[in-house]
């Protein structure tokens, strides 16, 4: 097995776009071949495009030939269209890797791009219910807000986790977004400032306990990467950045086939081990992390899965700021889901960009100081882990 | 009543929330049509013995399709439950609330709680099946099952 190396990376401007997706999704490509000018886009012999909704607002079956047309890609190795819903992105990766390792293509382009935006507010968590299970879920109208309330009061049950500790969650992911100029709600913190406990306590309420500050934005974004074999990248960059460790878990697809207690997610449990493992790493290696925080609750439970903290104590975790910077892992420091917007299938690539960045040492006014090892994490549902990790390949 | 109106009223697959229930659409109809007697039933393996839920044809257990009908228990206890009143697709009106259903014989079933307003529902509390009347679909009338409150 071949070793692969990230060595390009780039990301749109997030928000309510006047764009289709297929701007967004050229926008995102011009990023990634600009910030790499050693790459000839004509050579990329793979390309995976990651996108959950091209059906419903697009509107395009088969897309992903049109997307390599628009972007000057003629793959001769493989493509395809990759979906896992809010685990796309990573599932890109993950699949271009494999492909990369296996010594048959030398270079894939991974692109993840969501048009969310749509004028009937409705027809958005029309979309978003559909990709609950539709005959037994969706059908009463169940979107992610109200499964994971119940996960989240699950958790306060149990460990009596708060809603403040959850809107801290927020807090901290608003502010790590201000100093990410792509982020959906960048202009918001320049008319407002910060957003404050206050502020994301008193929000208006989507099914208790969880509050509009609670909840990830549903935004227009589009994210790209390239990925090499580390010989090809020794061509490409000096500063390789690795992928070291992967992991993917399918327990469920259906919420209700979680028999087991809502405040515990084995599926997650099982995935960081298998990653960790992979990777020769612990826990405690991870400098710097972009994980779920579809909804605030998530990301609290994703510590202690992540074992970064005891189960039941991840309320605790972000509480006394281990969460953040001078903690004991930086975790979500382009400000999350929550603060950049969740465009589904970009954003497990935007997350991977954000390492990227962070282990090449240039990623600004975010910067992790000497972040050597980053960790990616998504989910598409209580059953479904996606984990990358990554090194720096350089001192 | 219900043949006439989807004669008149051309039917969209992809805009459809709803599940498919009639025989030229589904292998497991007779879910739906012991749901119209009032019957809120599932299959099990004739194989194995494990319990389904949700129905589908063969078993994930042990992949056998030798499968019947039982009768769920009258009786289920909320495990969890929350008012969804953001996020509620179209076609919906909020305040919707959602509840995870717990049955004794290890079947959790997820669905919304009718005839209730949240202030009245909590955790543990003891629900039964209610059915109510959806939109037909090119086959003819539909129905569903939602909870309510064991009185």
């Amino acid at each position: 097995m071949r070793k692969v190396v990230m060595v390009a990376g780039g990301v749109n401007k997030w928000g309510r776009r006047a764009a289709n997706f297929r701007q967004l999704a050229a926008e995102a490509a011009k990023a990634c071949f600009d910030s790499n000018p050693n790459i000839d886009h004509k050579e990329i012999d793979g390309f995976i495009l990651a996108t959950t909704y091209a059906e419903r607002t697009g509107v395009q079956v088969h897309p992903a030939p049109f997307i390599a047309q628009i972007i000057g890609l003629q793959p001769k190795k493989l493509y395809m269209r990759v979906e896992n819903q809010c685990g796309s992105g990573t599932t890109a990766i993950r699949t271009a890797w494999w492909a990369i390792a296996s010594g048959y293509v030398d270079m894939v382009m991974c692109l993840g791009v969501e048009k969310l935006m749509i004028p009937v507010h409705e027809e958005i968590f029309l979309n978003a219910a559909s990709a609950m299970d539709h005959d037994w879920e969706g059908c009463f109208g169940l979107t992610p807000p109200a499964a994971f309330a119940m996960a989240a009061q699950a958790h306060m049950r149990k460990f009596g986790t708060t809603e403040e500790q959850m809107a801290m969650v927020s807090v901290k992911n608003h502010r790590h977004a201000m100093k990410t100029p792509y982020a959906h709600h960048y202009e918001r913190y320049k008319k407002h400032g910060p957003v404050t406990l206050e502020t994301a306590l008193k929000s208006r309420m989507i099914a208790y306990p969880l509050k509009l500050f609670d909840c990830s934005t549903n935004t227009d974004g589009a994210a790209a990467c390239i990925l090499a074999s580390e010989e090809k990248a020794k061509e490409l960059t000096d500063k390789p950045v690795y992928l070291i460790g992967t992991s993917q878990v399918c327990l469920h697809g259906s919420w209700q086939k979680a028999t087991y207690e809502w405040w515990e997610w084995p599926a997650l449990r099982l995935a960081a081990r298998q990653a960790y493992e992979m990777a020769g790493i612990k826990p405690e290696d991870v400098d710097v992390a972009e994980i779920h925080d579809c909804f605030t609750i998530s990301e609290i439970i994703e510590y202690e899965e992540l074992g970064w903290c005891e189960k039941g104590q991840g309320g605790k975790f972000i509480e006394e700021g281990l969460s953040d910077y001078g903690g004991k892992v930086v975790v979500n420091p382009r400000g999350g889901l929550i603060a950049c917007g969740h465009p589904f299938a970009a954003t497990g690539i935007a997350q991977a960009y954000e390492i990227f960045l962070q282990l090449r040492g240039e990623a600004g006014e975010r910067q992790v100081k000497d972040a050597k090892i980053g960790l990616n994490h998504n989910l598409s549902g209580l059953g479904e882990h996606h984990i990358i990790i990554y090194k720096r390949g350089f001192d | 009543m219900g043949e006439e109106k989807a004669e008149k009223r051309p039917y969209y697959f992809v805009l459809d929330l709803y599940p498919q229930e009639h025989k030229e659409e589904t292998r497991i109809w007779e879910f739906y049509e012991n749901l119209k007697q009032g019957r809120f039933t599932t299959l099990k393996c004739k194989k194995c013995g494990h319990i389904l839920w949700p129905p589908e044809v063969i078993c994930p257990e042990c992949t056998s399709d030798e499968l019947e009908w039982i009768d769920m228990p009258p009786r289920g206890k909320i495990y969890a439950f929350t008012v969804q009143v953001g996020a509620v697709p179209l076609g919906f009106k909020p305040p919707l609330i959602q509840a995870i259903v717990d049955f004794p014989n290890g079947v959790r079933v997820i669905g919304p709680i009718a005839d209730a307003s949240p202030e009245e529902v909590k955790v543990g509390d003891e629900v039964e099946v209610k059915v109510i009347e959806i939109p037909p679909d090119a086959h003819g009338d539909r129905v569903l099952f939602c909870f309510k409150k064991v009185k």
